[in-house]
């Protein structure tokens, strides 16, 4: 899929919201920079078997003294 | 002397309100016609709460006098963003989209507040829903730096560095999902403190990016941080990710004893940073290593990064929080936030798991490196605060690319959940304040706080006033 027709494909996933010419311009070239980036992150975390999601184990006590 | 007292911390104020040397009504009159003097130039305020605030004085006032002095916070008057709900005060997130809503809850911190018998005075300008570093990208328009009001106060807790900086009370809370504390802290001349994820609830505050957001805190001494933090801190079931803590004791627990604390500096990242900012930041680090600190240079390549995996993040996070207002209310938003809003929402599912991957590659060197130093320390900032006219475009000095650039220091600590504190470290030659951060980390708190207690022993630099109505 080239570069034009990924970025078609993902602001169709913006559905009904109207943005002007200039707007989606903009946006547009925020994907496609968002996409080089996509690339990078995907290649630095291929061999990490574990996402991170923070969020704090409820029964962790912190004692302050 | 009304200025003489405006002028004094959290700390000296507190004791004068305790023995009834100072009423809380003449602190609080004081900051109020300080704030309403002020505010013109800086617009740090959206909603000023003037007869409530003089009313709960007054109740303060009487209840001290009746020996039920409830602690270091009562009668102070403090700020807080307007991004926590307030019962019975508009809470607009600084969004055209709830200009007039009313919330008929307070959030956590509020509750906490009100216990403490702090003296609310106003709800601070940021942008809008915390989508910014600058404070410029809000519905009631920019705030102004207090040093220079042609400058960005730095976002997204703009308003409440502002306030604090321009002495319109002697402590603020903000929020922090990139680097809205730390920045508008170093941008202002003031002290900016994040803790761990978890140690302070969310409650009532908007969401910025759930995975990301933190309470902080501004003040001008680490000591009254540490008390503010004791006024908040604490577990709370509303909040998913709070830290089941016994009453928290960091003020108590401040000790500025840093012999053999282990200081690194990660070298690589502050390349491109301004000379000024340089100098006065290995100042800073000579003066630590007089006190006893152990500096070395320590190499994390992996925060190369930081900065687009916090970015991802927190972009698909806030797509996913506020999906609903941008269907029905896109126009309604300020239109760069909109538009970051739009990319947000095309980030597929696998794709954000994907940049999860990568943060975990991140925490997972963090932890190394935390094995090797007690403290990762820099500027916080590559650069003073930049004129409004290019703040306005944006986050500032933001990377997109895996790379050297120093915002990759300014986005790690939020997006792992470390405790991380900016402490003014001089002035540059335009004088404009600069600032040191020291990152801990999880749960070294109170480690972060008594290295920067200890380095405010050794410096002025926190003591500077802006020329704002000197």
């Amino acid at each position: 899929m080239s570069e034009k027709d990924r970025c078609a494909h993902r602001l169709a996933l913006l559905g009904d919201v109207e943005f002007s010419t200039t707007d989606r311009e903009v946006i547009a070239s925020e994907i496609a920079e968002m996409e080089r980036i996509l690339t990078e992150l995907e290649e630095f975390a291929q061999d990490t078997p574990w996402v991170s999601l923070q969020a704090q184990p409820i029964e962790k006590t912190l004692d302050h003294d | 002397m009304i200025s003489d007292f405006l002028e004094a911390d959290l700390t000296d104020l507190s004791w004068l309100i305790s023995t009834r040397e100072l009423s809380s009504t003449e602190v609080v009159t004081a900051a109020l016609e300080r704030l309403g003097r002020l505010e013109p130039k800086l617009n740090a305020f959206i909603t000023v709460l003037d007869e409530q605030a003089r009313a709960a004085a007054k109740t303060a006032d009487d209840e001290i006098a009746h020996g039920r002095h409830r602690g270091p916070l009562h009668g102070i008057p403090i700020t807080i963003k307007d991004m926590f709900a307030t019962s019975g005060v508009r809470t607009t997130g600084a969004s055209k989209i709830l200009l007039d809503w009313v919330p008929n809850f307070d959030a956590h911190i509020v509750e906490r507040l009100d216990a403490a018998g702090a003296i609310l005075i106003g709800k601070t300008n940021l942008d809008e829903f915390g989508h910014g570093g600058t404070s410029t990208l809000s519905h009631f328009g920019p705030v102004h730096n207090p040093w220079n009001t042609e400058r960005i106060a730095g976002g997204s807790s703009g308003g409440s560095a502002a306030a604090v900086a321009a002495r319109i009370g002697p402590l603020s809370y903000g929020t922090e999902t990139g680097s809205s504390v730390r920045r508008p802290a170093s941008y202002c001349g003031i002290v900016g403190f994040k803790p761990t994820f978890g140690i302070i609830s969310r409650h009532g505050s908007f969401r910025g990016a759930w995975s990301q957001d933190h309470v902080g805190i501004f003040a001008r001494s680490v000591k009254d941080v540490a008390l503010g933090l004791d006024a908040t801190a604490g577990y709370d079931s509303r909040d998913p990710s709070s830290v089941q803590q016994n009453s928290p004791t960091y003020a108590s627990h401040l000790d500025g004893n840093v012999k053999g604390l282990r200081l690194a500096v990660p070298r690589r990242f502050l390349e491109g940073t301004e000379s000024a900012v340089k100098e006065a930041f290995e100042t800073a680090l000579k003066a630590l290593a007089e006190a006893g600190c152990v500096i070395d240079d320590l190499d994390i390549p992996e925060l190369s990064y930081a900065a687009m995996t916090s970015m991802i993040t927190s972009s698909a996070e806030s797509a996913g929080i506020n999906r609903r207002w941008f269907r029905e209310r896109h126009q309604d938003f300020v239109p760069h936030v909109a538009r970051g809003l739009a990319v947000g929402m095309t980030i597929t599912a696998s794709e954000y798991l994907t940049v999860q991957r990568a943060r975990h590659r991140i925490r997972e060197a963090l932890h190394e490196a935390y094995k090797k130093t007690d403290l990762i320390v820099s500027p916080t900032t590559p650069r003073v605060a930049p004129p409004i006219s290019e703040g306005v475009k944006g986050n500032g000095d933001d990377t997109r690319h895996a790379s050297n650039n120093h915002s990759n220091l300014l986005r790690f600590p939020s997006m792992l959940g470390l405790p991380g504190c900016s402490l003014p470290c001089g002035i540059s030659p335009d004088q404009m304040p600069i600032g040191m951060q020291l990152i801990g980390a999880w749960f070294s708190d109170q480690t972060v706080l008594n290295a920067g207690l200890a380095y405010q022993s050794l410096s002025d630099s926190h003591r500077l006033k802006p020329p704002i109505e000197q």
